[in-house]
């Protein structure tokens, strides 16, 4: 399998593998539902529509979307739309389920009580996913969407998730950095006691086929001990790790969403054992949410036939 | 006069007129830093240290001016507290890190007896030049508090608030930045920063308008702010952004140095003088603006913080 560099590279993969068949929970915005329209002309997919009749119509209409000959389920209530959606994702019936005017909140829920049912071990961690100018990998920050403050038993699971989503790329050993505001002062943080012990368990080889870095800082990672200068000289892209660990919701959420700042593409999903669940953010445009949608396309291709093999 | 850029901040300080800057143990690189600021005409340097090590490097520094001084200590700890006694008593306007271990710099200037703590808290600001218009960012804390509460947020923000007052900012913008837009108990960052904003609307802290909890996406840009129905004048235009904790603020700070290239200098505030420590993604070239920063805090003849 060929790595996977470049967020563009899902675009072509998904033209290829798809279409695939994707449960839509709540398509009600116009953004969303014009994404839904493209990644359907582009052949990525073939939508499922799940939640108020009504307003789904209303918002195909607007961005111009015959959905006559899809299948549409009604359902009103939002917990009911995600569990029912994300059901059809556990029960095979669809590779792939997506996000759209619900919150996310209710869709956790409805991954956790699937993930307990099926038995799985895997829990629920947002994977974010970054292309920067000059760094010749993806990068992903993980969690930057579930756990609020999550403890060592979690960043445990986290980092196995993300291993999970970097295999499933292409990249045979992730690199991994566990984060932290560790620095000459305020003595040792916790963060910075999770990467010590993380470190010793990637060592003795727990999580799989993977490293975690000797670096907690994105000085240490860019800079490797020299100084910065005017220049950037110093500063090198060769080795960032694949995969960065946040401390905590706060730090991955603030960090991972600077795409709408900095020079850098981002794409964030949740993979669960049985499928990749696409997770818009509230904010994120229609060209974006179409390129979310083409990474879930190939991660579940990806994942189709891992279990073949696996079978 | 606002101030839009690390040039300003040069131009600024340079007008205002020399001053005098203390540096307890000095490194080579402080040397080296503390001449061209002294020989265009920034500040006068008084080196606090070992005599006779110092003269050494100093007199082969090429750019080594007159009127800098040299001050015998016998090791590191007397040095800064000789030089905290020289700010102290107004002979000195700025301190400076030098070869102290910034741990103990922090502490003694924590003490409540012998340090230069003079305002609720202490704490560091990163400034960020924009790396696409004419615009500071700073950005706080992210060095000085691990995990501050409410009432050090308040003192962090105040501190803040002032320096951008100095930069000529009269009625800045703030962010108080948490993983979502919505207030959540289970959050408490949240809680946090939609206290601050509530304090903002009573008018606790003057002419400015403070903004929180916002997500960084509703920060940064006012187009995603107005999709999730958020609307205010902060958004897309912040001038000064305040994070939940230091992980945040720490990684928060570097992301902009590295992923964003910007351009990063800072400042302890909080304390009668300002204090220069230093930051591992500060440059060489950024320093000088940390000095030139200095200087015009020095300017408004009060405390900083």
């Amino acid at each position: 399998m060929t790595m996977i560099r470049k967020l563009g590279d899902f675009a072509k993969l998904a033209r290829e593998k798809g279409p695939k068949k994707m449960v839509v929970l709540a398509p009600e915005d116009n953004d969303f539902m014009m994404a839904i329209k493209k990644s359907h002309e582009l052949g990525y997919i073939e939508p499922i529509l799940v939640g108020d009749k009504k307003r789904i119509a209303e918002a195909a209409q607007k961005v111009d979307f015959n959905i006559g000959s899809f299948r549409k389920i009604s359902e009103e209530d939002k917990q009911s739309i995600s569990d029912l959606g994300i059901r059809m994702l556990f029960s095979g019936e669809t590779p792939i389920a997506g996000k759209g005017q619900i919150p996310t909140s209710y869709i956790y829920r409805s991954i956790i009580r699937e993930e307990a049912k099926a038995n799985s071990g895997m829990t629920v961690s947002v994977v974010s996913l970054w292309e920067v100018p000059g760094i010749d990998h993806l990068i992903a920050f993980t969690d930057t969407g579930v756990s609020i403050k999550p403890n060592m038993k979690a960043k445990k699971e986290i980092i196995q998730n993300a291993v999970f989503v970097f295999h499933l790329l292409g990249y045979t050993r992730p690199k991994i950095a566990v984060l932290s505001g560790q620095r000459e002062v305020g003595g040792t943080m916790a963060s910075y006691r999770d990467y010590e012990a993380l470190k010793i368990e990637a060592d003795e080889g727990k999580f799989g086929d993977c490293e975690i870095i000797p670096a907690t800082s994105f000085t240490e990672i860019f800079l490797a001990g020299k100084k910065r200068t005017g220049d950037e000289k110093n500063v090198r892209k060769d080795c960032v790790p694949h995969i960065l660990i946040v401390p905590c919701l706060d730090t991955g959420n603030i960090i991972c969403k600077l795409d709408f700042f900095l020079n850098v593409k981002r794409s964030s999903l949740v993979a669960t054992s049985r499928g990749p669940v696409c997770i818009p953010s509230r904010s994120d445009k229609s060209h974006n949410l179409v390129e979310q949608i083409s990474m879930g396309v190939v991660l579940a291709d990806h994942m189709e036939r891992k279990k073949k093999v696996q079978k | 006069m606002i101030m839009n850029s690390f040039n300003d901040i040069l131009k600024a300080a340079k007008h205002s007129g020399a001053r005098r800057i203390v540096i307890p143990s000095p490194a080579r690189e402080d040397i080296d830093v503390l001449s061209r600021a002294a020989a265009s005409g920034l500040v006068i340097p008084r080196f606090i240290g070992e005599t006779k090590s110092l003269k050494a490097i100093v007199g082969k520094s090429p750019l080594f001016p007159a009127g800098a001084e040299i001050i015998s200590a016998d090791d590191p700890q007397d040095a800064l507290n000789l030089a905290i006694e020289q700010l102290k008593k107004g002979e000195t306007d700025i301190l400076m890190q030098g070869g102290i271990n910034p741990q103990v710099l922090l502490d003694t200037l924590q003490d409540k007896s012998t340090g230069l703590k003079t305002s609720r808290t202490i704490s560091y600001v990163s400034l960020f030049q924009h790396f696409s218009k004419d615009k500071l960012m700073l950005v706080t804390d992210t060095f000085c508090n691990n995990f501050p509460h409410v009432a050090e947020k308040q003192g962090i923000l105040e501190n803040a608030l002032n320096l951008a007052r100095t930069l000529g900012m009269e009625a800045p913008k703030v962010a108080v930045l948490a993983a979502i837009e919505q207030v959540n108990p289970a959050i408490a960052s949240t809680l946090d920063a939609a206290i601050l904003s509530k304090m903002s609307d009573r008018g606790q802290f003057g002419k400015a308008t403070v903004e929180g909890p916002l997500d960084i996406d509703c920060a940064v840009s006012r187009a995603a702010a107005e999709r999730k129905g958020l609307h205010s004048i902060v958004t897309g235009d912040v001038d000064i952004y305040v994070v939940p904790e230091i992980d945040t603020g720490y990684l928060f700070a570097e992301s902009l140095a590295f992923f964003g290239k910007m351009r990063s200098a800072g400042v302890v505030l909080g304390t009668s003088s300002p204090v220069i420590i230093n930051l591992p993604f500060i440059s060489a070239d950024d320093k000088a603006v940390e000095i030139a920063l200095a200087c015009l805090m020095c300017r408004k003849g009060k405390n900083h913080g």
